[in-house]
């Protein structure tokens, strides 16, 4: 059988204002299904798990090499078996325990942020805290000067807007701020072979021998971390705000009794992931669902769809404290599971809890109604303007 | 009862050792492990039941008598 709707087009998806009606008109355009531009949509939680437990059907490799990029971007743009030496590198370094040891240094950062802006009585999540929070953390965790952090947001920013062009068609934005951001890394990395530091980019220029990384590798990583790692916290704080704001009973209910905090983050990232469709290639014909699909196929892995499964989330469509964690995928699965999620996670709560310590009571802004920009391949509310009542900060 | 991780599936999602964190706990690179043996008691069920629907790999399985 093969199910082919040519008519669809994702962006015609009821996307900006809500994803509720938007990942509602994916799902109900098939479990798998071609695109009228030729991607396969993988949209049921079966046929995205089938993906991930098959990456050697399914390469992630072929995908990003595809989209174009200046560098091999480590470990994603790699398949099994090399993919998993990397990650026993890496995966230790991005754990749980290795986030606890930093957890003060990024909580006082947090806290100088939101301090910045809490006596004024407003402020915009998006500019004053969720774009920078996240590349703060990306240069505490790497052990690079904060005071560099508002040029890489430039090139960071610019480096995402001008992503995910075909490798013929890389834009002259992209190349000029990712040749800038490489010139700056270089430097970095000269400083912490010389100097070594405590922290993950020392780490991994002190493996030496026959795992020793290249500059090129090192590069690979760090722009992985760019364009994976910061928009996508980013969105994730402007979306959990954006919930917390509208909602002062989950506010309140939250800010009553800590254990709800990560709950909350989990139904927030069900339903919002800023990365709700990971590309793969087929290596070969492939059936999914008793559908064929062709080898060297674009396949997106709908994780935005499956988030809101109904025979898996009974109130799949809202925020719900009481509704036990059923495994949402908004940092995928599979070998490729979301390198830092561990740290993203942190981050969230981090912001959560002291935000709310110093500004307990907000709301959006009179008049406004947020939305992401679509059609996109992340997802992020672009301002979250919010009102509150000014804090004594001292 | 037991419980145990089948390590192929794992892959550090860490919400076993979050949902139920007398049973499991997280080892160095941030993946699930049993503690013990994987006994589970009477009084840990409810949680590792949760565990098991919270591992968005379905890695996790218990053994009942």
């Amino acid at each position: 059988m093969t199910e082919t709707v040519r008519a669809f087009d994702l962006a015609d998806a009821p996307m900006a204002r809500s994803r509720t009606d938007g990942w509602r008109w994916v799902r109900d355009a098939g479990e798998v299904f071609q695109a009228a531009n030729g991607t396969w949509m993988l949209t049921s939680p079966v046929a995205v798990q089938y993906a991930h437990r098959n990456p050697d059907l399914f390469s992630s490799a072929k995908a990003f090499d595809q989209l174009g990029s200046p560098v091999t971007l480590i470990p994603i743009a790699i398949d099994p078996p090399d993919h998993a030496r990397y990650r026993r590198v890496l995966d230790p370094m991005l754990a749980p325990k290795v986030i606890n040891v930093m957890d003060e240094a990024l909580r006082a950062q947090a806290r100088e942020l939101i301090l910045a802006f809490a006596d004024r009585g407003e402020c915009d999540i998006v500019d004053d805290l969720a774009r920078l929070y996240p590349t703060q953390v990306f240069l505490t965790v790497f052990g690079l000067p904060l005071a560099d952090r508002d040029q890489f947001i430039r090139w960071a920013e610019t480096i995402i807007e001008n992503s995910g062009q075909t490798l013929e068609d890389l834009s002259p934005e992209l190349m000029e701020n990712a040749l800038a951001l490489f010139a700056y890394l270089q430097t970095c990395i000269a400083d912490k072979r010389a100097n070594p530091g405590d922290d993950m980019l020392s780490r991994i220029l002190s493996i030496d021998g026959d795992e020793a990384w290249t500059e090129e590798e090192v590069l690979g990583l760090c722009f992985l971390f760019v364009l994976a790692g910061l928009d996508t916290v980013t969105a994730m704080i402007g979306f959990m705000m954006h919930e917390l704001a509208r909602d002062p009973a989950l506010r309140r209910r939250v800010i009553a009794d800590n254990s709800l905090v990560q709950p909350m983050i989990e139904e927030v990232l069900r339903l919002e992931p800023p990365a709700p469709m990971t590309p793969r290639v087929t290596t070969r014909e492939v059936e999914v669902c008793g559908v064929t699909i062709p080898a060297d196929s674009l396949v997106m892995l709908c994780l935005g769809t499956v988030n809101r499964d109904t025979a898996t989330f009974p109130q799949a469509d809202s925020v719900d404290l009481d509704q036990a964690d059923k495994g949402h995928r908004a940092f995928g699965g599979g070998n490729h599971r979301c390198l830092g999620s561990h740290l993203a996670r942190r981050e969230l709560r981090i912001i959560a809890e002291e935000f709310h310590k110093l500004i307990p009571d907000y709301e959006i802004a009179a008049g406004l109604e947020p939305e992401i920009a679509w059609p996109s391949g992340t997802f992020h509310l672009k301002h979250l303007p919010i009102v509150f009542a000014k804090a004594a900060t001292r | 009862m037991r419980v145990s991780i089948d390590t192929d599936r794992c892959s550090g999602h860490g919400r076993c050792y979050v949902t139920a964190p007398g049973v499991f706990s997280d080892d160095d690179a941030g993946y699930g492990q049993v503690v013990g043996d994987g006994s589970v008691s009477d009084t840990q069920l409810d949680s590792v039941e949760q565990a098991i629907a919270a591992c968005p790999e379905l890695a996790i399985t218990l053994e009942r008598p």
